[in-house]
This record gives structure tokens, sequence and C-alpha cells, in this order.
């Protein structure tokens, strides 16, 4: 008992010490983050901040993230880089974005989709940094001092598609993906359609493992359809691995997604869409340190395409399975893909109901298939109602 | 075994112990190529002398607290709660609930009351389950409080991908908290109101345990429930209520980072929260004041890790690596040895 | 038919890392210790295997490198635990936190790296019976280990002097000590066990069934695992029905996707945890008196105050 009571005491005096220590510090702090400049947002930044959702690493999605900014610490070499991965989805990104500013980076690079939230929080308290958004869409006002940039993913993703209407033989395409976000939507479609457009039998059967990377979901995935005769396995996850090698041990092909990863795969591989960020992003830093951004493309929901001509998605080597013919026909489609009639979404797009969403003849632009929010006719799989 | 000691020795022992945790993070430092001084630097800058790590310290804390708290009532009674995940989460659906329930009509203030009475409500019926369970069918409540966080998590997860799903397409979220309803924030700061009101309860539970005759009560049955049935006392109603007031704390937490930091539920809401919780009140030794200074080193090292990345080049998660070796060394190196069986 | 198959040939798949760490934990609990480190003795298991597997090319000494992590990692609870008088949760929870740092350390080096796994080998004859021999002789050697493993570990616990040490510990402590053992070796071997299978089950999730390493892929599967073993009621056999019910309510998700159905996976996660939860309730005091003696000493007098 009586030591129990001192112990308290000592603790109680302790906590009281944390919390002026605490006070006291944050007396002294010298702090950075609101200091107004004169400037244009961003202008002469010294240093840029990227933030990725999963580790740099991943042979995915955040590692194509991170090669990019070893550009830009390349092409740059008196701008610090900072980068950070594993940043949650949720209000943590606001508070590792507010770090990466303290360090003077006032352009802030926030790369996975639902960073979005947080990414325009940190942009309204901190009129001086400009933060850019991979992927997403700004819906309501775009503020002066953020954006978001994207490629269409969806083009390359076509193309790999004629690659694997035209090999498959059992007309069964699979398709593991996270979540139904539209730019994940379009993907599927895109992908379902260019195989259609050599082989008008083919289905894409989709099944979500609702998670970026969980391999052991992962493989629960890519079984459930190789079960279902899919002799065609693709997929939108962050991190690919798991897929490809289960898609190879089963003797099925492949079609990669973020990175050539066609040695896991020398026998199945077919082709993939991966990541070429390089360009763009140091585009976008030379705006901003020009102080050049506001009202630049960039300030804007910005999209690239084979239309623009700087994709950031190439497509990947073919694998030994590719035949000539095929690749001709990719060639051409990715030559009509660039020009003003061509796009995957030519119309007439029927939805999974039969019903016509887009009318014959119509060439959507890329701002309505970033909001895609259907399957088409052939694609196997429930969108959450 | 005497369980006298004398001061000396203990702060010896503290400070042996977590000078241990330190060198065998800085070896492991050196391992992975950083320079541990200069990291443990970074840290310390990043983290004590930049205002806004400060206020994050303490919008950390909040759910902390309150979620250490729900381990240390029940403690008092000779119960494990090791529900603190589940219950946080289902006081966080339930206030959600609320708003959803109630809508963009209501007031501000009407929302966040009838959030609060919900979290709290809904966190003590949560707990009371198991409480339940063990009164009725001898089910242990260390058992059945995490048995539930597994259910509370899918409950949640159910929740955010269909019936509360703010949109078919996107990732699956609820709608946000209307501004209204967010938690207040403390003038001139960005900390919500949440460490207040976790201080509040830190004193508020000090006094329930230490002065009240309930207080006395689950700590007599804590201590032997045989005894304390021979002298009369309830023992079903104290176990029942222990367990629910611990519950009612842990889902006060949960809405306070649901309407103070997150406003909206996502998937991985509050994910490890009650695991942490339970550890500070640990490393608190049960006792309510020392748990603020606890969940301070908590919220601490976890403002501390981005440093560890953004400084040091390190994995974010290598910081979980420096919190365990503090753990064990207070865990395993402070106290004098128990019996063993124990 | 063909979703029947599926589901259990994909639920025996999926159970098996769950299987492993629930067989070690049982008797980790057996021996009157509760180590919700689990799911970190898995992690440090999956990456072990995975780091020496892509080293030095061979599964099977990745599969050792994995119980050997797993081992290690545990054998530190058993010392907290045991030897040091720490609380039995908060160690486990703690070392989760460790295992979790630690492999995101030193596990960076290999996301991404191919490795050799273990590839599917169909047992001859066996693997030709119809049904049976789809879901259970169709798999990976280090999956038909874990059917040895079942009866070894029961054998070992209920048929020889050394299972009867083990659970005397577990059981009644006081007797041990009258007849000149040391509880706390027995406590510490059997919690090390434990650990080395929970380190081989991590091996089968990294090595066998997803092939790759990744930062806390484990997600909560070592949480199933101690789940499971009350829901099994500490007995090996029923562990091994319960790990392939959970692996089944996992698999149906995506098997019913790929058929075109909806469903919300969630609802399907939650059936074994509540499921467990109906059970104890409905065994009621039976399950107490089944749960080793010194492990209900564990729960009822956990918190000590002061």
């Amino acid at each position: 008992m009586f030591t129990r009571k001192s112990s308290v005491r000592v603790a109680v005096s302790a906590s009281v010490a944390a919390l002026v220590l605490a006070g006291c510090s944050s007396a002294t702090d010298s702090s950075s983050s609101s200091s107004e400049s004169d400037g244009a947002p961003g202008e002469g930044t010294t240093a840029v901040g990227f933030i990725m959702v999963g580790p740099k690493d991943d042979f995915g999605y955040n590692q194509a993230v991170y090669e990019g900014s070893e550009v830009i610490k390349e092409a740059f070499p008196d701008v610090e880089v900072l980068t950070a991965e594993n940043v949650p989805e949720d209000d943590t990104a606001a508070t590792t974005m507010e770090q990466m500013i303290d360090k003077g980076a006032k352009l802030i690079f926030a790369t996975s989709y639902g960073h979005l939230d947080a990414a325009l929080k940190v942009a309204e308290e901190h009129p001086d940094v400009v933060v850019v958004q991979q992927g997403n869409t700004i819906t309501t006002d775009i503020p002066d001092n953020a954006g978001t940039y994207f490629g269409t993913v969806y083009e390359p993703m076509y193309l790999a598609g004629i690659a694997a209407g035209a090999s498959t033989e059992s007309n069964k395409l699979g398709y593991v993906y996270a979540f139904p976000i539209p730019q994940t939507i379009a993907n599927i479609n895109a992908f379902e359609r260019g195989a259609q457009s050599v082989n008008p039998d083919v289905e894409t059967i989709t099944v979500s493992t609702s998670s970026w990377c969980d391999p052991g979901k992962q493989q629960a995935a890519a079984e459930s359809l190789l079960s279902q005769g899919v002799d065609v396995l693709t997929q939108h996850q962050d991190c690919t691995s798991t897929v490809i090698q289960a898609a190879e041990k089963a003797g099925a092909m492949t079609v990669g997604y973020h990175a050539d990863a066609s040695s896991l795969a020398p026998e199945g591989w077919l082709t993939g869409a991966v990541w070429d960020w390089g360009p763009l992003y140091t585009d976008i830093v030379q705006t901003v340190i020009d102080g050049d951004f506001v009202g630049s493309e960039y300030n804007d929901n910005f999209r690239v395409g084979y239309k623009t001509g700087t994709n950031p998605f190439v497509l990947a080597p073919y694998g030994p399975d590719v035949t000539d013919e095929t690749i001709a026909a990719i060639d051409e489609a990715q030559a009509l893909l660039g020009t003003d009639e061509g796009s995957p979404f030519v119309g007439p797009v029927l939805d999974q109901d039969g019903d016509t969403v887009i009318e014959d003849g119509v060439v959507p632009t890329y701002a309505e298939n970033d909001a895609m929010d259907f399957f088409v006719q052939g694609v196997v799989g429930n969108l959450a109602q | 075994m005497s369980t006298v000691q004398t001061a000396a020795p203990v702060a010896l022992r503290w400070v042996g112990a977590l000078a241990a945790a330190l060198v065998i993070f800085s070896i492991l430092l050196m391992t992975k190529g950083a320079n541990p001084i200069d990291a443990y630097q970074g840290m310390w800058q990043s983290t004590f002398q930049r205002s806004r790590s400060i206020e994050e310290i303490f919008i950390q804390m909040s759910p902390l607290v309150l979620g250490a708290l729900a381990v240390a009532v029940p403690a008092r009674a000779g119960l494990t709660n090791v529900g603190g995940e589940g219950q946080i989460i289902i006081g966080a659906v339930a206030a959600c609930g609320m708003f959803l329930l109630l809508g963009d009509g209501a007031s501000g203030g009407l929302i966040l009351v009838a959030m609060l009475v919900a979290s709290v409500v809904a966190g003590a019926l949560w707990a009371g389950l198991a409480a339940a369970l063990r009164l009725v069918a001898g089910v242990n409540e260390a058992i059945s409080t995490l048995l539930l966080n597994f259910v509370a998590l899918d409950v949640l997860l159910f929740l955010i991908y269909q019936p509360w799903r703010e949109s078919p397409v996107g990732q699956p979220a609820t709608r946000e908290l209307v501004d209204v309803a967010k938690l207040p924030v403390i003038s001139g700061t960005k900390v919500h109101i949440g460490i207040v009101v976790a201080v509040v309860m830190v004193v508020v539970v000090h006094l329930l345990i230490n002065r009240t005759r309930w207080g006395f009560r689950i700590s007599v049955a804590g201590g032997n429930s045989e005894a304390a049935r021979r002298s009369g006392l309830k023992v079903s109603m104290l176990v029942l209520s222990a367990l629910m007031i611990g519950g009612a704390l842990a889902g006060l937490a949960g809405m306070i980072h649901f309407a103070g930091v997150e406003y909206k539920l996502r998937p991985g809401f509050g994910s490890q929260l009650g695991y942490t919780s339970f550890l500070a009140c640990w490393m608190a030794r049960h006792q309510p004041f020392p748990i603020l200074v606890a969940a301070f080193v908590f919220a601490s090292l976890s403002v501390a890790g981005d440093s560890l990345q953004l400084d040091s080049g390190l994995p974010a998660a290598s910081v979980n690596v420096l919190t365990a070796l503090i753990l064990i060394a207070v865990l395993g190196f402070t106290t004098m040895r128990k019996k063993a069986n124990a | 038919m063909s979703l029947i198959v599926d589901v259990l040939s994909g639920g025996v798949r999926g159970g098996t890392s769950i299987m492993y760490a629930a067989l070690g934990e049982t008797v980790s609990e057996r021996s009157g210790v509760i180590n919700l480190g689990t799911e970190g003795s898995m992690l440090v298991g999956a990456l072990g295997a995975y780091a020496i597997g892509v080293e030095t090319g061979s599964p099977w000494l990745g599969a050792i490198a994995g119980a050997v992590c797993g081992g290690l990692l545990s054998l530190l609870h058993a010392y907290l635990v045991v030897y040091r008088g720490a609380s039995q949760f908060a160690s486990g929870l703690s070392l989760l936190f460790l295992a979790l740092g630690l492999t995101s350390l030193f596990g960076a080096a290999y996301v991404g790296q191919p490795v050799v796994g273990f590839d599917q080998w169909d047992v001859p004859l066996l693997s030709s019976i119809p049904f049976v021999g789809e879901i259970l002789f169709q798999q990976d050697p280090l999956l038909y280990l874990s059917f040895a493993m079942v009866p070894l570990v029961w054998f070992v616990l209920f048929k020889t002097r050394i299972g009867l040490l083990v659970r005397t510990a577990g059981e009644r402590a006081d007797s041990l000590t009258v007849h000149g053992y040391d509880v706390r070796v027995m406590r510490t071997g059997a919690v090390t066990f434990g650990g080395m299978l929970a380190g081989l089950g991590g091996a089968h999730l990294s090595t066998a069934y997803a092939n790759a390493w990744f930062e806390n892929m484990v997600s909560g599967r070592g949480f199933i695992a101690v789940a499971l073993v009350i829901f099994a009621v500490w007995s090996p056999s029923r562990v091994m029905a319960g790990a392939y019910l959970f692996g089944c309510a996992i698999a149906l998700g995506p098997a019913l996707q790929a058929r075109g159905y909806e469903i919300n996976q969630f609802l399907l996660d939650a059936v074994p945890f509540v499921l467990t939860l109906v059970v104890l309730t409905v065994l009621g005091k039976r399950t107490l008196s089944s749960s080793p003696a010194e492990l209900k000493r564990v729960f009822e007098n956990a918190p000590p105050s002061g």
C-alpha cells in the first residue's frame, strides 16, 4: 500500500513535468509552417516530399513512385527529396506531410488514391505549399495550390487486353482487384473491351481482395479464378508477385501491372502496363519551382494519355506466346488511341445488363472515363450496391 | 517475497532498463547503416522541438488514455479486458450511426451529445456481453473480449462496405461528419478537446476506484472473490459493472477518435489503438495518473516514427522495435520478480 | 460440386498456416502460458523462411529457419513471463510489436525478390481418389507435414512422459515441483516449441501459399490461431478441424465472387469468431474445466495491482 502511493506521486509529478516540458518546447519552437511567402505557392522550393501508401520496394505502385522520386533527385541536385512510405490513407497522412513542410518542402506528391482528403486539408492550411495528388479527382473547386495528375492506365490495359483476348483458349480472363474505384473499373472495362476487339466471346471474371496488398488474399483470389478455367490472370494490386506466380505455377498466362515482372513468369508472361513517372514528375517540379503552378495544367485534374503523347504508362515487353500478328494488331490499336477518334470506350458501350451507356460513335473524354461507375458487358462480377 | 522496495533501486532499475532498450535499438540502427546519435537527435527535435508535433502527441494521447483506463478499471476487479480494440470500434460505429441517423438537420451540439451517449452505451454493452458470458456460462472475459474484437472489426467492415458506404464506387468509407459536429479544438492550437476529456476521466477514475465504496468493493472482489462473497458483496454485479465501465471508457475513446481525428469510418479505423492502450495500462501498472505518462510516451514514439524515416531513411515501422524494447524493459526488468507461476 | 471442392481445398491450403500456429499455441497453453505474440512468431517465421529461401534456394532450409525465428521470439516471451514474472498478455502483445518492427527493418530487402518455394506435389495414388484426393493430396509438401504434425503433437502431449510433464506444468505446477522437476523449464520448452510451429505456419504462408514476403503479411492469422485454440478446447484434432473451418470461411468469399455472386465477405469472416463464442457458451463450465488449470489462474489473477 505504501509503495503504491509513493509510486503514484512519482508518476503524477513525472506527468506534470512531461506536460510542462511539452509546453516549454512549444514556446521555443521555431515554426516555419505558418511563414507566409510573397511568391507563388511552392516557388523556389528547396525540398520535395513524396508520401506513399505502401513500402517503397513493393515491386509495384509505390516502387514506381519511389523510382520517380529518384529521377527528381538526379534532375534537381539542389533539391532535397523526402520520401515517406507506409503512410495510411487517413488523417496521419496530413501529419506526415506537415513534417515534410517543416523540413522545407513546398511541394508534396500525395501518391495514393486515398490520400486526397489529407492532401486537400494540408493545401488549405498551407497556401504557400503545392500539394499534388496522384490518381484521384478533385470534384470541388480546385484551390490555387493543389491539383491531381494521372496517366490513362486503361489505355495500355486495353492493349494488353488485345494480347490476352488473342491468347486465351478458355475465353475466360481473370482480374484480381482491390477496390471498385473508377480507375480500377476503367482498367477492367478496357481490358475486357481490348480482348473483345479480337475475340468477341471472351469474358473477364473479377474478384476483389479489399486490400492493396495482402498476399494471402491474393492467392485465394487467384486460385478461385484459376479453378473457374481462367487462363489469363491480371490484377490491380500494389504488390503483384503473388498473383503472377500463381498463374505461372498453374500454367496460365499473365498480364502484369506496375512493373515488368516477366522474370517471375518466363513462360506465361504476355505484357503489361508499367510506369515511367520520371518525365512527368520532373515537369511538375520544374513548373512549381519556377512559380508557374497557379493556373497551369497541373493546377487541375491533369490527365495524360496516348493522345497527349506523354502517358506515364507504357506497355511492358512481350512474352514468348504473343504472336507477330497480335503485336501488329496492338500497334495499330495504339496508333488509333493517339488520334481524336480513338478510345477504349468508343460507343456503343453496353453495361452488364445490356443497356447502352455510351451511344454509338461517341468518343468519351478522359474526364468521363475517370468517373466510370459500371462494368461493361462481358465482365463477370458485382459492384457494391 | 517482499514487495516493499525502497525508492532508489526502483529508479535505478527503470533507468537501467530504459538505457538498455536504447542501446539495443542503437545496435539495430547501426546494422542498418544509420547513426544512432543522429537518429535520436532527429527524433527528439522533430518530436519535442516542433509545436505541430507536440500538438499531435496530445491529439494521439486522448484515445490512448481512455483506452488504458478501460483496462485499468476492470483490472481493479481482477478482470482482464483485452477487448479495448473492439470496444473502441463499436464506440465509433455507434457515434457514426448516430450521426447518420440524425443527418444534417440536427444542430452540432445535439449530434455531439447523441454521439457521446451512443458511444458510451455501445462500448458498455459490448463489454457487458463479455461480462454476461462470464456470469451466465463461465466464459473467461479475457477470451471473450479478445474474440469480440474480431467480431467488432467485421461489424465495422460490413457497415462501411455496404449499408453505410457513401458511394458504390471509390474506396469504402462512410460520409464525413458534418463540420459543426466535429470536436472543437483548444483555441490557438490544433488539439481537439479530447485531451481535456481524457485528463478529466483520469481524475474521475482515480476518485472512483480509490475514494468510493464501489471502488473499494471491486478491489475486494478482485483480490479474493470468495472472501468478498462471504462478506455479503454481490460479486456478479461488481464484475458486470467494472467491465461495463471499462467498455464505456473505450467506447468514448472511439467516439473521440472519430469526431476528433478521422471524421469518417474507413477500413483500418483505430487499428491497434486498443492493444496499444492495453500495453500503456500495463506500463502504468494500472494506475490512473501514471497512465497519462505512459500514453504520452506511446504517442511521442508514434510521432517520432516519422522522423526515423524522414531523417534516417528507415522503414516507418522501425519505431515499433523501439516501442517494444521499452515495453519489454518495463514489463520484465523494472519490478522485483514475482512468483514464476503467476 | 466444384464449388465445394474449391472451397474445401482452398480452405485446407489457406488454413494450414493457421493450423501450425494454433497447434503450437495448444502446446504452449497446455503448459499454462498463453502467447498473444503468436502473430509475431508467424511474422518472423514468414520472413526467416523467405530470406533463407532466397539466399540458399532451398525451401526446406527456409522452413527450418522460419521455425527457428518463430521459436526465438517465443523463447523471449517464455523468458519474460516465466523467469521475469511479466504479464502474459502484455508480454505477448509487446513481442508482436517487436516482430512488426524487426520484420519491417530487415524484410525490406526481400520484398519482390523471387523465392524458390514449395511446389504442388500430388501424392501418388491418393491424389487420384475422387473428391478427397483433390482436397487433401494435391497440395504442397509443407502442408503434408502438417498432417503428420497433428497426431505427433497429440501423441507427445498425451502418450509420452514429456507430454505428461508439460500438461502437469499447466494443471498442477506444484506437484511437478514436489517431484523435483522445474516448472519453468517445462514451460519455456513448451512455449518455444509453440513458437517454432507458429514460425512454420509463417513459412507456409510466405514460401508455400503466397510465394511472397510483404510487411505485415500475416494480417491477423496469428490472432485467429489463438482464438482457434479456445474454439478447439485445447485438443490437437479439433485444432485441425477448426483451422480448416476458418480457412473455408476465408476461401468461400473469392470462390463465390469468381462465380459472379455478390457477397459481403465480412459476415463470413465473423462466423468463426461468433461460432467460437457460441461453443464456449454452450459448453460453459465444461470448457472451463477442460482448460488447463494454471492457464485459468493466469486468466483469473492476471493483473496484480501496484
